[in-house]
């Protein structure tokens, strides 16, 4: 047996757990998930199928755990494990499975196929046959972690040349940006660029919050290569830092899976509840909201406008209103996209592929059943709060030619929250 | 009553398999309740209405229903036998009628099966089987309720079922449970289901 093979199967015995065990063994082959996923509705090919996928690990399975598999593995196809075996089976977790669980939701039984696919990423990764930019990606992010006095300097001259931008933009000298400050209630994690801290800085100023940046990206490619310890390494960067700071919460930018992983995931990983709240942003925005302490006046978002609902967001992450709260604060005309909250679709950029450039067609091909949807809504205006899914729509966008712009819900805020703040105060007073 | 002892043993063996490997249930902070997920994951979760596959495959979800409504029908009546006599009338009839309208389901289901490409192409040889023998076996059950004649045919059925429950597909059965709580649990804890909650 090929050495990739044995390591592909120790990491699948470390990942059977009664979860995946259950999954394996519970699928009765019925293919009333098949329309569920995206990528089958998109492809109609039956290895795009839940099922199809889930057998791919199954058929292993068999062969190694279950008795009818050792002695007749043709009755119940199961089969040895090859190189091609594991080729395939990236195909299937890595380039067509985005982990969004829609098929989970649908299937009769409460199939968890995204779990298998998460123990297969794992079995890959192990055998090295995962996406070379996912592992580079990780890699850099935990080498970031263990040097993290290298970049710091230069990371607080960039904020601060943020922080003077914002200032000048805004006329308003008291606006500031703190990095990694003791104390503060939140901290907040961007990801890698301006994007996501101006707007948070400009929400948190008006919203009188007492925050502070934190120094990593919230970001976490671990999670994507199904290996626990890499996701656990990049985690350990912001939860001791918040943990150095003493924030009472860590607020995560508009990012879906960095909110699963963060949210949901890591404090299994570290062994319990950590001393902190982790947030999405999106509950702050609509906390802050509902308690009036953000000005907003809709009209300076007067196109409609349709959600999409981030599948780490909503069917993993329970943020099924809150961004609705903030969409009905911040906008004129917001238009449901449907199916939507639990049962959106997955725009088919999620579980990394929007950073594997090798998988670009793939990914416009299976976001055929999302561009369907937003083209149905007919608005010039989709929102979203997972950046994955903004670049996956922009490019479905533009692939598709639905004619469409692609927004965050911090960027709709700030945009609602200058325009009432314009109306409030003498327009010299602001352009000062 | 030996292959009874057979698929008992036989799901005692596969429980203490599940059982033996770890479970890691969530640490984070819940946002909703595993309870109350677990509690949709078996009532309102299994209507036709709460997913969107089941709304778009009312007739596969019928048949569902109906073929394993039958099969608990069929087990009922194999557990009664030994006083079948005394079980005249309605009872009786509906236990007929169910286990008759099981394995109509059933061998509709093995057709579809074997009909469409997609399905027949997923199938192993084992789904066919499990399948088959299932509804012969409810069909025994209707046919002996009728037919006394018939009553060795439905035990041997009955026994053959009972001795492949762990073997085969059928233990599905058996995992259903699990799934249906780890996907209650896990869901539930996370505030995505939840009572008019979650759905468009």
């Amino acid at each position: 047996m090929p050495e990739s093979v044995q390591r592909a199967l120790a990491a699948f015995r470390r990942a059977l757990d009664r979860r995946l065990l259950t999954a394996l063994e519970v699928c009765a082959r019925c293919g009333i998930c098949a329309g569920s996923c995206h990528v089958f509705a998109s492809s109609g090919e039956l290895q795009d199928t839940p099922t199809a996928r889930g057998e791919a690990v199954r058929r292993l399975y068999r062969r190694q755990y279950d008795p009818l598999g050792r002695i007749f593995p043709w009755w119940v196809r199961a089969g040895d494990a090859t190189e091609e075996d594991l080729d395939a089976l990236a195909d299937a977790a890595f380039a067509t499975c985005t982990l969004c669980q829609r098929c989970a939701m649908n299937c009769p039984l409460g199939v968890d196929t995204a779990l298998i696919m998460k123990a297969a990423r794992a079995m890959l990764t192990a055998a090295g046959k995962a996406p070379e930019m996912l592992v580079q990606l990780a890699d850099a992010a935990v080498a970031r972690g263990e040097n993290v006095e290298v970049f710091r300097d230069v990371y607080r001259e960039i904020v601060a040349d943020l922080e003077q931008q914002v200032r000048d933009q805004l006329g308003d000298p008291t606006l500031s940006i703190p990095l990694e400050r003791h104390g503060a209630d939140i901290l907040y994690v961007a990801l890698s660029g301006a994007h996501t801290i101006l707007p948070a800085a400009i929400i948190f100023h008006a919203a009188g919050a007492d925050w502070t940046l934190s120094a990593f990206e919230a970001s976490n490619y671990g999670v994507f290569l199904g290996d626990p310890e890499k996701a656990k390494a990049i985690a350990r960067r912001i939860v001791d830092e918040a943990t150095r700071l003493g924030v009472r919460q860590v607020v995560l930018t508009e990012c879906g899976h960095a909110y699963a992983a963060l949210r949901w995931e890591a404090p299994s990983w570290f062994g319990g509840e950590f001393p902190f709240r982790v947030r999405s942003i999106v509950e702050v925005l609509a906390e802050y909201i509902q308690e009036g302490r953000l000005e907003l006046d809709p009209s300076a978002n007067p196109q409609p406008v349709t959600y999409h609902d981030s599948c780490n967001l909503a069917r993993k992450g329970g943020l099924l209103e809150e961004p609705r709260v903030v969409l009905r604060a911040a906008v004129q005309d917001f238009r449901e996209m449907a199916p939507n909250r639990a049962e959106a679709f997955c725009c088919g950029g999620g579980g990394g592929l929007v950073a594997v450039p090798e998988y670009e067609e793939k990914r416009l091909r299976a976001g055929r059943k999302k561009a369907e949807q937003i083209r149905a809504a007919g608005v010039p205006l989709v929102a979203t709060s997972c950046e994955n899914c903004f670049l996956q729509i922009r490019d479905l966008s533009t692939h598709y030619g639905l004619g469409v712009e692609v927004t965050g819900l911090m960027e709709l805020v700030v945009r609602a929250l200058l325009r009432a703040r314009t109306k409030s105060q003498p327009v010299a007073a602001v352009a000062a | 009553m030996g292959a009874c002892a057979v698929a008992i043993a036989g799901l005692a063996r596969h429980l203490v398999l599940l059982l033996g490997r770890p479970y890691c249930p969530e640490k984070a902070r819940p946002a909703g309740s595993d309870a109350q997920g677990v509690l949709y994951a078996f009532t309102w979760g299994m209507l036709p209405w709460a997913k969107e596959s089941t709304r778009r495959h009312l007739l596969a979800y019928l048949r569902g229903v109906v073929f394993h409504i039958g099969i608990g029908a069929a087990f009922l009546a194999l557990l009664v036998g030994p006083w079948r006599a005394e079980f005249a009338g309605p009872l009786r009839w509906m236990l007929v009628a169910l286990a008759a309208a099981s394995g109509v389901a059933g061998l509709g289901g093995l057709v579809v099966r074997v009909a469409e490409a997609r399905l027949r192409r997923l199938s192993t040889p084992d789904d066919f089987f499990a399948v088959a023998l299932v509804s012969l076996f409810t069909l025994a059950a209707a046919a002996a309720a009728v037919v006394p004649a018939l009553v060795p045919a439905f035990y041997g059925l009955a026994a053959a079922t009972l001795i492949y429950i762990p073997f085969g597909k059928i233990r599905h059965c058996f995992y259903f449970f699990f799934a249906r709580y780890f996907f209650g649990a896990g869901f539930g804890r996370r505030g995505v289901l939840r009572w008019g909650k979650g759905h468009a």
